[in-house]
């Protein structure tokens, strides 16, 4: 019985380790990439190759991507910003206060997390183009707010639903009003899900294509746009993506590994009871 | 403990000086989500009844429900919606089952088996951009690395990305290969919930493997996948980064799916007001999803 129990741990282990190599092997294959020379990316054999920076170099010379990494930290830092101010708030509120709406106001933010980009991006475009917000940051921050607000409202639910209401009533016998008790009692009380909800909103605006993609011209255009820009017109710069896409990637798989036990809830935000 | 009146004002509440407060949380996320999501849907709803040139040739005029109609009857639309549909119904199912099994294996205690976990959460948080280039160069016929591969094992000679139903199978598999691990990872949670009496309880009734899974996993994860169910139909319903970047759409019109045709009509064809009709639909289609979701999962009288 034993014996078989540890045959059984033994194959386990070992198609774990092959359900991971598969899986990690387009993320190698643009790791790697970075640091081939481009003779050896065009060649047959794609596991044959000799180590050089050449591409990160290049890639640190184009101010093209240079900017569009600076952009994206802009409006993705920007947009973090409100959405978690604006967001915790709305969320507190709809935690804590039963108005007349509630349940209207609450589902249709819930909801509006799910309006599909490109939904939105064809009037948006319009509307930005009419006032003079075209390929300016701030229409992107702003595109972006629009799915980071509810996002965080949701993620936010429940971390504000779990503080007891003892708390509240202590604060207002000592004399507090509602908007001290919220910005000195509840935002810290609710630090963890503040900083998930800021990730998970900063790496949602830093992967973002769509808005990028149509509400930006040469001035704005963020990152993942210069990305696909190194498929070029011509020949695709497959050394230079690469480096450049590990270099954006960097940030994302920092967060996502040093917050891990959160993700879960990050990821199903309001989704999952508990 | 019930919460005092005044303390947690409820619905006609007389004293309005509690109602202060309401307004001063909530206006702010209000404010911007009304100017930048609900004012731009409306105003798009309003487009999609308009014939609507993206530059002014004068034309521009309401057509009633004349692009609703053009839509019913452009084999194109169709072809964008049943590519859709088959995407997300052969997607999803392949994600779920792979993730549950996945996540069955995981379930045991083995060497390495947290780390491993880690690694898998990688392709879920990848930018989609990124992740639709990198199986544009694997599948490259000359030197992509699958391609190689796939040579090696017999299927060489194929451009992947050139044959219509190969191009709509490997948009596919870009996709399963993303987002399996998010599935894995719902399960995973759910599985881990489920109490381990249950199981041995099971196990002393002599119950197989199979039996195990169908006679009690399943049943107590039901509402797990129901819910990562819907989250990833919402999700692959508006899919456009990774297609636009690794086919465009093509060949033919062979992955042309929902957004990608919505994008062009509206910036390759300039049919602002078809494209604002498109957009409409999706949205009621994304919106219904929701609706099941936010009601199976939002309790706000508990709160």
């Amino acid at each position: 019985m034993n014996r078989k129990k540890k045959w059984i741990t033994l194959a386990i282990t070992i198609t774990a380790f092959a359900i991971v190599i598969v899986e990690m092997f387009p993320i190698v294959i643009i790791v790697l990439n970075g640091f081939k020379r481009d003779i050896d990316i065009w060649s047959q054999n794609p596991f044959s190759f000799q180590f050089t920076l050449r591409s990160y170099q290049k890639v640190f010379a184009r101010d093209d991507f240079l900017l569009g990494l600076k952009n994206s930290l802009i409006v993705g830092l920007s947009s973090t910003a409100i959405s978690i101010l604006a967001g915790a708030m709305a969320s507190y509120g709809i935690a804590r206060f039963h108005f007349r709406g509630r349940k209207t106001v609450s589902y249709s933010f819930l909801i509006s997390r799910m309006v599909p980009q490109i939904s939105l991006a064809i009037p948006l475009y319009l509307l930005f183009s009419r006032i003079g917000l075209r390929d300016n940051l701030l229409a992107l921050v702003l595109a972006y707010t629009s799915f980071n607000i509810p996002y965080v409202i949701w993620l936010l639910l429940p971390f504000f639903a779990s503080i007891p209401k003892t708390f509240e009533e202590a604060a207002l016998v000592d004399g507090c009003n509602r908007k001290q008790i919220f910005w000195k009692i509840f935002l810290p009380l609710t630090a963890p899900g503040l900083v998930v909800a800021s990730v998970f909103a900063f790496i949602m605006s830093w992967n973002e294509f769509i808005y990028a993609l149509i509400l930006t011209g040469n001035q704005s255009k963020t990152a993942p746009i210069s990305i696909n820009g190194f498929m070029g017109q011509y020949a695709p710069e497959w050394g230079q993506l690469a480096a450049a896409g590990t270099l954006i990637l960097i940030p994302i798989f920092v967060f996502t590994l040093s917050l891990q036990r959160y993700i879960i809830k990050g990821l199903t935000a309001g989704g999952i009871k508990g | 403990m019930q919460p005092s009146r005044d303390l947690f004002p409820r619905e006609g509440s007389s004293l309005t000086k509690k109602k202060m407060p309401t307004l001063y949380f909530i206006l702010p996320a209000a404010l911007i989500v009304g100017a930048v999501l609900l004012f731009p849907v409306l105003y798009a709803l309003g487009l999609s009844f308009f014939h609507y040139p993206l530059v002014d040739d004068g034309t521009r005029q309401f057509n009633g429900l004349q692009n609703y109609w053009t839509l019913f009857t452009d084999p194109e639309f169709w072809n964008s919606l049943w590519r859709q549909l088959g995407f997300i119904l052969i997607a999803i199912p392949i994600e779920l089952v792979i993730g549950f099994f996945v996540a069955l294996l995981f379930s045991r205690d083995f060497f390495a088996g947290k780390v491993l976990r880690t690694l898998l959460l990688l392709p879920v948080f990848i930018l989609p951009v990124l992740s639709g280039l990198t199986w544009r160069l694997m599948l490259q016929p000359e030197y992509g690395a699958l391609s190689f591969l796939l040579s090696k094992i017999g299927f060489g000679g194929k451009t992947i990305l050139a044959e219509p139903n190969l191009a709509y199978t490997a948009v596919i598999v870009q996709d399963i290969w993303r987002m399996w691990p998010f599935m894995f990872m719902i399960l995973y949670a759910g599985l881990s919930n489920i109490p381990r009496e249950l199981l041995e309880a099971a196990n002393l009734d002599g119950a197989g493997f199979f039996k195990k899974i169908t006679s009690v996993t399943i049943p107590l994860l039901k509402p797990t996948i129901t819910t990562a169910l819907l989250l990833r139909v919402i999700d692959a319903l508006r899919i456009f980064s990774e297609i636009f970047v690794m086919t465009d759409g093509g060949p033919g019109n062979a992955t042309m799916l929902f957004s990608i045709y919505t994008y062009r009509q509206a910036f390759k064809y300039f049919n602002i007001g078809i494209a604002s009709a498109m957009a409409v639909i999706l949205l009621i289609i994304a919106i219904l999803f929701a609706l099941t979701l936010v009601r199976k999962n939002m309790d706000l009288d508990t709160m």
